[in-house]
């Protein structure tokens, strides 16, 4: 499982309390399937970061406080797949956000992002909980508990459910 | 060290002695819920895992009331694929116009104390007034309950909020709710559980019990939960609730934070447009005309809020140019209004009634748009621009009694200065 839980990518940064449904959903835009939303995610924020991120073949989100507050759709996450996000790196999450992330196998961070700069090199390792910003550590974090752990690296809670319904995986 | 309500529901259902807040548990869920804003991919996810029998079904519900009545075709699909869904499966259903999740879940005796209950609507807190873990989650979640019974939590930091002081009359949950939201911002509390506790908590009969948890989710609380009582014990006693696992927190418990509130001098509170924390005193507003008066949504739809307006329009008219719609939270508290005569008290002032559901919330059912220019005074949990649809309308939020009075005289009004009757006392 260890493959899965290391990434690497370049930054891409967004600021304070993004909220995932205004962002990141087709809340407001009833009809709109992923790959539509997905055009066009964030724009308001950091126009066209997603095709900076599709023509580098993926990155790395990283926010300030809070990212997807106020938002609750599980949407945002299928979007952030489609947009090649590899995993997002935050000081803080909104509570739904985390959850629904971490159900759809989106790597989530959470650490002070202050330091970080466009485009610079990332690399995650969230069984370690340390994350190297090119080529130096600049944050060590406790892990996710292993149960987390092992539902990331198998792509989700319902990939993990089909293999341990009983969730007895040790 | 002692634990919180939360923590203690938390290691009771994860099999642990204790838990500690931060880290993530392995918990057996005891109900689920699913609206129909997530009814079509959670049954997808759920149909994924095949036909197996599943054991939890008896232990889900399924409720049409986002979209009730449906006010288009995709809707009206999305129910029908629900009701398929719950006939095959045997899951609980609640249809259009039987009410709104967080009303129809305790009515129908589905939680009681020390549970542990999850729904995907994030106002899944309202629980917490039953002594019962509530929260928030999605679809994925669901299904994973539905298939394991299951789920995993992040423990909650637990913030400990004493009101102290009984309400002076006129002066509501609601009231104090709105308060908070101006102390804390909205959010402000994100991922903390609350436990409310004090005098005016200890005052409040189980309705406005229930909108202080509810409004708990504006300030991003994962839970809002209270110590219960006589009065909890016996309405969930009256409304066939299972035997109560009384859950009180330790003496020594940790929080992360403690706030003592005196309440008994709060004036009536109102969040300004856009902002659900852009609060002020009704004693501070001058003159503002509204024209649309809303009462209902799960915040402040129930009997009490009915009765509140009821009092303060026996026998009046609705001002001139204003127009009311009250949409009671469930059937239970349409048909209770029905046999009180509040009915026909306010039908006689100039409100008009919708079916119970969650219509006079978001502007989903189509039936109650605000005109361009509009100020409309609403019980609802939230003002976001365009919340009814149309973002030339600017939404206020108040008490059930604010409402009224403000509906009585056409502009926003501290429902202190109108006579009233039987809505002036709080035991």
């Amino acid at each position: 499982m260890s493959n899965q839980l290391v990434i690497q990518g370049s930054a891409f940064l967004l600021g304070d309390d993004v909220n995932t449904d205004l962002n990141c959903s087709n809340k407001y835009s009833p009809g709109q399937g992923v790959d539509d939303v997905a055009k066009h995610a964030f724009d308001q924020l950091s126009p066209g970061i997603a095709s900076r991120i599709d023509s580098s073949g993926g990155g790395i989100l990283v926010a300030g406080k809070h990212f997807g507050i106020n938002s609750s759709r599980e949407q945002a996450t299928h979007v952030l797949h489609k947009m090649k996000v590899r995993a997002v790196v935050a000081q803080s999450f909104g509570r739904q956000f985390f959850r629904n992330a971490i159900n759809n196998g989106l790597p989530v961070f959470e650490c002070d992002t202050s330091t970080i700069l466009e485009g610079q090199a990332l690399a995650l390792d969230l069984s370690s909980g340390t994350l190297h910003c090119d080529g130096n550590l600049i944050q060590k974090v406790p892990p996710l508990p292993a149960e987390i752990l092992v539902i990331l690296s198998m792509g989700g809670l319902l990939p993990f459910l089909k293999k341990y319904p009983d969730w007895n995986f040790v | 060290m002692g634990l919180t309500i939360v923590e203690k529901i938390l290691a009771r259902h994860a099999g642990r002695e204790t838990v500690q807040a931060g880290e993530v548990v392995v918990a057996e869920v005891d109900y689920a819920m699913v609206t129909d804003t997530r009814a079509v991919n959670t049954i997808k996810l759920i149909n994924s895992f095949g036909d197996q029998p599943l054991k939890f079904a008896n232990k889900t519900s399924l409720v049409l009331d986002h979209y009730s009545p449906p006010p288009n075709q995709e809707a009206a699909d999305i129910h029908s694929s629900m009701r398929a869904f719950a006939t095959k499966r045997g899951t609980g259903l609640y249809d259009i116009g039987d009410g709104i999740c967080h009303q129809v879940l305790p009515e129908g005796g589905h939680l009681t104390c020390g549970d542990l209950v999850v729904g995907t609507d994030t106002h899944s807190v309202t629980y917490g007034a039953f002594n019962a873990f509530g929260t928030g989650i999605e679809g994925t979640d669901v299904c994973a309950a539905m298939i394991s019974s299951k789920l995993w939590f992040r423990v909650p930091e637990t913030v400990r909020i004493d009101l102290q002081g009984v309400l002076t009359p006129g002066v509501w949950a609601k009231d104090i709710t709105l308060a908070l939201l101006g102390k804390f911002g909205a959010e402000g509390l994100n991922y903390h559980a609350i436990e409310y506790v004090g005098d005016a908590v200890a005052a409040m009969a189980i309705d406005d019990r229930m909108t202080l948890c509810n409004h708990a989710a504006e300030l991003g609380a994962k839970a809002a939960i209270l110590e219960p009582d006589e009065k909890t014990f016996a309405w969930l006693k009256a409304h066939g609730a299972k035997t109560p696992r009384p859950t009180f927190a330790d003496a020594d418990a940790k929080y992360s934070e403690r706030y003592t509130i005196d309440v008994a001098n709060l004036a009536p509170q109102l969040a300004r447009k856009h902002e659900v924390d852009n609060i002020v005193g009704v004693d501070q507003i001058e003159r503002q005309k509204i024209q649309f008066a809303l009462i209902g949504t799960c915040t402040n739809g129930r009997l009490d809020d009915i009765r509140q307006a009821a009092s303060i329009l026996k026998g009046r008219k609705l001002a001139s140019g204003v127009r009311m719609i009250v949409t009671p939270a469930s059937r239970q508290i349409y048909l209770a209004a029905l046999k009180e005569g509040l009915i026909e008290i306010l039908t006689v002032a100039g409100a008009s009634f919708e079916s119970a559901g969650c219509g006079t919330c978001v502007g989903i059912t189509n039936r109650l748009v605000p005109g361009d220019g509009d100020t409309v005074i609403s019980t609802a949990n939230r003002n976001f621009k365009g919340r009814l649809t149309n973002k030339n309308a600017d939404i206020w939020l108040g008490s059930a009694a604010t409402v009224a009075a403000s509906a009585l005289t056409g502009f926003i009004t501290d429902p202190r200065m109108v006579e009233g009757g039987t809505w002036r006392s709080h035991s």
